[in-house]
Formats: structure tokens, C-alpha cells, sequence
């Protein structure tokens, strides 16, 4: 198929390493919120979090941000594309933001990999911790739907932390390490691509090996 | 959640993700601005797009139209879009009166697609429509070209994955005993030295060729050619070279030359880049094509640029224009009846000129990977994922038509390309319309299968043709706000650096006086996005 599934990986003596890339899409609901979340995160178009599994296992995200173009439903096909896990945001205090986190995984189901692994996020857990009845979204529920689904899921907060790195390793946990394929490096510097790098020193290059 | 695009009045509005609009969306990313982004379609690249099977198959059945409705001369009709509102072709003395109407799904770039599909292609092998990418106007982009040095500078190339364009090959119908034949073109002093299929005689004066090339420009060789500079390359190098007909195909083959009269001038200049390009960014090759749909994938990576600089995207979404309001801003409805405001709107030209060529493009998914068209011949470079096969002007085997002939091209796509599932290949056929056309793209993919005797199916072809707008971009006054139209893509086979020019005139338009020339596409890298994959070292 198209979008060949692409695990990476290295092993060394005795350790593995392996990297994924992972879509995240945060719904944003309301525009003060939505502008907050962009100045946080404004720069944070491709993170990374790397996470150790054990000694001898280190699992590195390649994180795709969605960047506001989920927000009229207009993601790019290129977020979709060999992305292996996902993961759906939504906001605990905003009831009807876990029906649009049931929208995308249904969306993310048809145009992603058959075998993306997806994760569901309660977001502000931070804030119903402060004050309880905040909560729109009962736990249960969602946890209901997540397992109904086939999703991994958790309550977390970004502001705290929260739960977070619990997701990132459930994910990491379920991602299939051992068919990891070779070594893989930086985006545009694939076996077989082209890296357009070394890009100073062309004037002095001028006519290539043909200087006939 | 719509009502707050109303609120505010943004820095522009853009119509369109084709490349430009996504390069000026990149250009504009670290700006501030408030930019609102719109398309028509339900995906990313206009008319630069790359479709999945399932996307070709409803975008062949709106771009059916025959050229009747589209008739360059046909320039005082209207016609209804998608959307049901009515669409006014502008002449040029219209433009200052008539309400600009924007961008229904359907344009009369495209037209007269047909989808052709196999009886049995499930069973040859035809896999599920998202396994599949066609570009809608694929290019190869040489590595001298300016669009490079602008992703690089923008850090937007980091996101891209470029594979190599291999060898360029000419197709000859050989006698009956050898049949039909495709001869590569050695395109470096090395190469042409070790070619065998060229006798020693003319390798001394294909030599002579390139040098002239690549020192075409310095005085003594500008005194050579510039007083015919107009005249057709073709007959220069018999008359100045005495090169011979197949030498001659082959050098033509390396301008990618539609009608096959390119001008001297131009001609040379295509060779130069042709061949300065070579060993830039890496031995044994000349251009690039970005992986999983070519020149679509830049647009996807422009309008991300664009998002993460908070921008706003929405897809399937048609604008109509409205008079000017009382600030002199431009107001826009939406397809939903929202109306929202700007001070610049950018969109696209949507009407094809009456001085237009028209080319025919035939793309077909075969189930055959072609190897031997991907070696490679220097040490050290990469396997490409795109070849070029030139069938030069009177090659095809039923062309002998009284009608002047030209030349078709082939771009072979593997499946590195992304576009297609491993064991199969895409090859995209470009000529310059002609009555015959639809047959002919037909008889040199045929032509192709059998000189590289492939035992191949072809699984699904889609044929259509592709004309232009204007070649200029179009600056509007209204009110207070400018409208501005990009024209629509070149039907060149290699990216035209001429079309960047465009998009910096309109990113000076929205930016105002804020900004010097040289601020144009430079950026750091945003944080977060540095390499860091040494920890993997």
C-alpha cells in the first residue's frame, strides 16, 4: 500500500530504539482557549518525546501537531500518512467534546494505517481536580466508549503533566517494536531520498561533475 | 464556531492550496498576519493536487465537460459552478465593472477527463483506492531551481522527502529485427565517453555540443548564437553541429520541449540547467520529485507552515465575492452564508486565455515495476523513483499523418514514489493536444510496455487535458483592498522558477512596506523542530 507503515529502528549492543510518528489532535473549542493553546504550543509543530520502556528499550514519538487544521475538518493528507499512533484530545469540561473526539477517531479509522494504534485523552484533569464540578464529561463514559472503540485511554492534564507520560508509554507498550524496520534518519534524508542539506558550498559546485 | 470568522477583518484572504497559494501561506507563516485559507475542493493542491483513486474518479466525472462549454472564444458567457452561482468569465475590459466570483470546484483548466479502468483489475492486481496518488500536473524540479533554495531557507524542506529523477531515455521504433528501443542519454563527459550505443565520430561532436552549453552564455559563444537566438535549436545544431537525428532527439529530449520547436534561446538555457544541475545535490542526478505526489506534497507542507503560524484552514469551502463595504475592505460569502472580511484577497485565475496551448496527460497504473529503466550509471547515487522517456516528434509507429507531429514524454514513477503499491508503477504521458491526442498518448504507452517488454496489464488510465490562465498574476483594486489572482500552473514538465515571482509580488502586497526583500522565505528553525536525531548516534 501507499502508506507503507514505517516503524524505525536500531539495535545496538542491547538496546533498541525505535520511532513512531504520532498524529496528536487537540479540539479546541472556544476561541480564548484555542488562542491560549497556540501560544503555548506555537513552535511545537513537530515535538518529540522520547520514552524508555525498560533498560534496554527506548521509544521515540515523532509528534505531528495538527495545528488548528482539524479545526474545520481540514487535515492534511499528509498527518494521516504512515502515521502509527494517534492521539485524540478532547476536554473534560466541554460536553459535547467528546462526540467531536468520536468524529476524528472515526475519521482517523478510514484514512489512516488499519493498524494505527489510537489513544483517547480527557484533558484538564488538572481543573476538575481544583473544582469537581467542572466535569461535562462523566470518566465512565468516555472510558466506556474508549474500550468500546479499541482505544487506549486517560484522563490527563498538559498543564500538569499529569498522566502523560503513562499515555505516551501504553502507547509505546502496544506498538509493535519487534517488526521495526532499518535504521531510519531524518525526514528528508531517507535511504533512498535525497537530502537537500548541505545546500551552502552549491556556487562552488557549479556544473556538477559535467564541467565538459 | 463559524460566526468567529466573522468577527474580524483578516490580512488576507486565499483562495486555493495550489502551490502558490501554499508557498505565499509558507512566505507569510512567521508574519503575524491574520490569514484565512480556503478551497474549494474537499483536499489539498488545486490544480496541483495528487488524488487517490476514489478522488480521481469523482474529480474525472466533474472535469468530463468537453471544450464546448470552455471555449477560450466563448469569453462573454457565464456559466453556473458547483455551488450553483453564477460564474462570470471576465474579459480584461470587464474587469474594472464586473463583481469577481470565486472558485466553484469546477475551472476550465481541466477538461474532457475520462477514466478508463480494467475488466478485470482487481484480479490483475489494482489495489484499494487510497493505495494510490496521482498528481494532477506532476514536475520534476531541477536542483539549480529557485523553489529548492526557498524550502530550504523556510525550513520547510525538512518535512519533505525528495527522491531522485534517473536517466532520460529516448524511444526509437528500431528496424524489425531489434524492435523498438529505448536509448538513454548520457548527459556527462564520463558518460558520453562510456556509452557504446554511440559511434566515436558522433560522441567527438556531442561533445562539442555540451561545452558549447555549458559556456553558452560567456561573449565568445553568446557571438555564436545570439543574432539567430529565436530560431528553432533543432536546426541550429544541424547547422552548426551537423548532429545527427538521433543525437538531435536526444538533446531536444533534455528541453522537455512540448511542441518540439523550442527556440534557441530557451533551448539553451534548458540544456544549461539540465546539466549544470547534474551532481548538486548528490552524484548521477539532475532533478528531484517529492515523494507521495510531487509538487502536492509542497503545498500540503506550505499550508501546515501556514497552520502552525495560526493560520486558519478550511477545505470544501466556495467564496463569492461581494461589493466593497463602507471601510473599503472586501467582503466574502462563504458557502455556508458566512460573510467575513479582508484587505487582500488571494486567489486563483480560473479562466483559461485564448492564446493558450493545451497539453493531454494520460496517467496509467501499470503492474509492472520496470527495473531496468532505475539503474543507475555513477557511483554513489541514488536509486531514482522517477525516469523520463522522450518519444521524439514522427517516432510513434501510426504518426506518419499528414499533420506535424510532436514530441510525447513519459515520467515513470515506481513505487518509491509513494503513488502506487510496491510491484507496480505509474506513468504519467504529457503532449501537446492534438486532434489524435487521446490515441496517441494511448499508442506510446503501448510503445513503452513494448520496448522495455514488460509483460505487463495496464490496470487504469485517466486521460484529460490541461490548458492555462494568463501567465500574469492580476492586481484588482477594490475599495480600499486588492484582489490578487495567481495565474494558473505552467503545463511545463519541470517546475518553473518564473511562477516564484508571483508569490513574493503577492506576499509584498499583503506585507505592506514592513518588510526588505531579502526577509522573503528566510527562517530558523521554529523550536522544537531543530535535528535532534543525534541521540540516536
Amino acid at each position: 500500500m501507499a502508506s507503507r507503515a514505517g516503524p524505525a529502528a536500531s539495535r545496538g549492543m542491547n538496546t533498541r530504539f525505535a520511532q513512531f510518528k504520532l498524529v496528536l489532535l487537540v479540539l479546541r473549542f472556544v476561541k480564548d482557549q484555542f488562542d491560549s493553546y497556540r501560544e503555548s504550543t506555537i513552535g511545537a509543530a513537530f515535538l518529540t518525546q522520547t520514552i524508555s520502556l525498560d533498560e534496554s528499550t527506548t521509544v521515540k514519538f515523532e509528534i505531528w501537531d495538527t495545528a488548528g487544521q482539524e479545526r474545520y475538518k481540514s487535515l492534511a493528507p499528509m498527518y494521516y500518512r504512515n502515521a502509527n499512533c494517534a492521539v485524540v484530545v478532547y476536554d473534560i469540561t466541554q460536553s459535547t467534546s467528546l462526540d467531536k473526539a468520536k468524529a476524528w477517531v472515526k475519521e482517523l479509522q478510514r484514512q489512516a494505517n488499519e493498524n494505527i494504534i489510537i489513544a483517547l485523552a480527557g484533558n484538564k484533569l488538572d481543573l476538575v481536580n481544583e473544582q469537581p464540578d467542572k466535569r461535562a464529561v462523566p470518566t465512565a463514559e468516555a472510558e466506556a466508549y474508549a474500550n468500546e472503540a479499541g482505544l487506549l485511554f486517560f484522563e490527563t492534564s498538559a498543564k500538569t503533566a499529569e498522566n502523560v507520560q503513562e499515555l505516551f508509554t501504553a502507547i509505546a507498550k502496544k506498538l509493535p517494536l519487534d517488526q521495526v524496520g532499518p535504521r531510519h534518519t531524518r525526514p528528508g534524508q531517507r535511504p533512498g531520498g535525497v537530502s537537500l542539506g548541505p545546500v551552502e558550498g552549491r556556487d562552488t559546485q557549479a556544473g556538477g561533475p559535467c564541467s565538459c | 464556531m463559524m460566526e468567529s470568522l466573522s468577527e474580524e477583518t483578516w490580512d488576507t484572504v486565499m483562495c486555493g492550496t495550489g502551490l502558490s497559494q501554499s508557498l505565499l501561506a509558507l512566505a507569510l507563516s512567521r508574519s503575524n498576519k491574520r490569514v484565512l485559507h480556503l478551497d474549494a475542493n474537499d483536499f489539498y493542491g488545486e490544480h496541483e493536487a495528487a488524488l487517490s483513486l476514489q478522488e480521481v474518479d469523482a474529480w474525472a466525472r466533474a472535469h468530463a465537460d468537453t471544450e464546448d462549454t470552455n471555449q477560450p472564444s466563448n469569453r462573454h458567457v457565464s456559466s453556473e459552478n458547483d455551488a450553483g452561482e453564477t460564474v462570470a468569465k471576465r474579459t480584461d475590459e470587464e474587469k474594472q465593472t464586473t463583481p469577481l466570483i470565486s472558485s466553484g470546484t469546477r475551472s476550465s483548466i481541466f477538461r474532457n477527463a475520462q477514466v478508463w479502468r480494467h475488466p478485470d483489475a482487481d484480479g490483475r492486481g489494482l489495489s484499494f483506492p487510497r493505495a494510490y496518488s496521482l498528481a494532477l500536473a506532476p514536475q520534476v524540479i531541477y536542483t539549480k531551481s529557485k523553489l529548492l533554495l526557498q524550502l530550504v531557507s523556510s525550513r520547510a524542506y525538512k518535512q519533505v522527502e525528495f527522491l531522485a529523477v534517473g536517466s532520460f531515455f529516448v524511444y526509437s521504433e528500431g528496424d524489425i529485427a531489434s524492435g523498438p528501443a529505448l536509448a538513454r542519454i548520457p548527459n556527462s563527459r564520463e558518460d558520453v565517453f562510456s556509452t557504446q550505443s554511440i559511434p566515436a565520430r558522433s560522441k567527438r561532436t556531442l561533445m562539442k555540443v555540451l561545452k558549447f552549453v555549458i559556456d553558452y552564455e560567456s561573449d565568445e559563444q553568446k557571438s555564436v548564437w545570439q543574432h539567430q537566438a529565436d530560431k528553432p535549436l533543432s536546426e541550429f545544431l544541424v547547422e552548426n553541429f551537423k548532429l545527427e537525428q538521433n543525437l538531435r532527439d536526444s538533446i531536444l529530449a533534455m528541453t522537455l520541449t512540448l511542441d518540439g520547436n523550442i527556440t534557441l534561446k530557451d533551448g539553451l538555457a534548458a540544456i544549461h540547467r539540465h546539466l549544470t544541475s547534474i551532481g548538486l545535490f548528490g552524484p548521477g542526478f539532475c532533478a528531484v520529485y517529492p515523494k507521495w505526489g510531487g509538487i502536492s506534497e509542497i503545498a500540503q507542507v506550505g499550508c501546515r507552515a501556514g497552520a502552525v503560524g495560526g493560520g486558519t484552514y478550511m477545505l470544501n469551502t466556495p467564496v463569492s465575492m461581494g461589493e466593497p463595504n463602507d471601510s473599503g475592505e472586501i467582503t466574502l460569502k462563504l458557502a455556508n452564508e458566512v460573510s467575513i472580511r479582508t484587505t487582500a484577497f488571494i486567489t486563483s485565475q480560473q479562466i483559461c486565455s485564448t492564446t493558450s496551448h493545451t497539453i493531454s496527460r494520460l496517467v496509467a497504473i501499470v503492474n509492472e515495476t520496470f527495473q531496468s529503466l532505475f539503474e543507475t550509471f555513477t557511483e554513489g547515487a541514488p536509486t531514482p523513483a522517477v525516469v523520463v522517456v522522450a518519444f521524439p516528434s514522427g517516432s510513434l509507429p501510426d504518426d506518419a499523418q499528414a499533420e506535424p507531429t510532436v514530441p510525447i514524454y513519459a515520467f515513470v514513477h515506481s513505487s518509491d514514489t509513494g503513488e502506487c503499491p510496491a510491484g507496480q508503477s505509474v506513468i504519467y504521458l504529457t503532449m501537446q493536444t492534438t486532434p489524435q491526442s487521446s490515441h496517441l498518448l494511448d499508442t506510446a504507452l503501448a510503445a513503452l510496455l513494448q520496448a522495455t517488454t514488460a509483460p505487463a496489464d495496464v490496470l487504469y488510465k485517466l486521460y484529460y487535458e490541461q490548458a492555462t490562465s494568463s501567465r500574469q498574476p492580476l492586481t484588482t483594486p477594490q475599495g480600499s483592498a486588492t484582489v490578487f489572482e495567481f495565474p494558473s500552473p505552467p503545463l511545463s514538465l519541470a517546475f518553473d522558477d518564473g511562477s516564484l515571482d508571483a508569490v513574493q509580488e503577492a506576499w509584498k502586497l499583503i506585507m505592506k512596506g514592513e518588510v526588505i526583500d531579502d526577509a522573503f522565505m528566510q527562517f530558523e528553525d521554529r523550536e522544537g523542530m531543530s535535528d535532534d536525531d543525534d541521540v540516536y548516534d
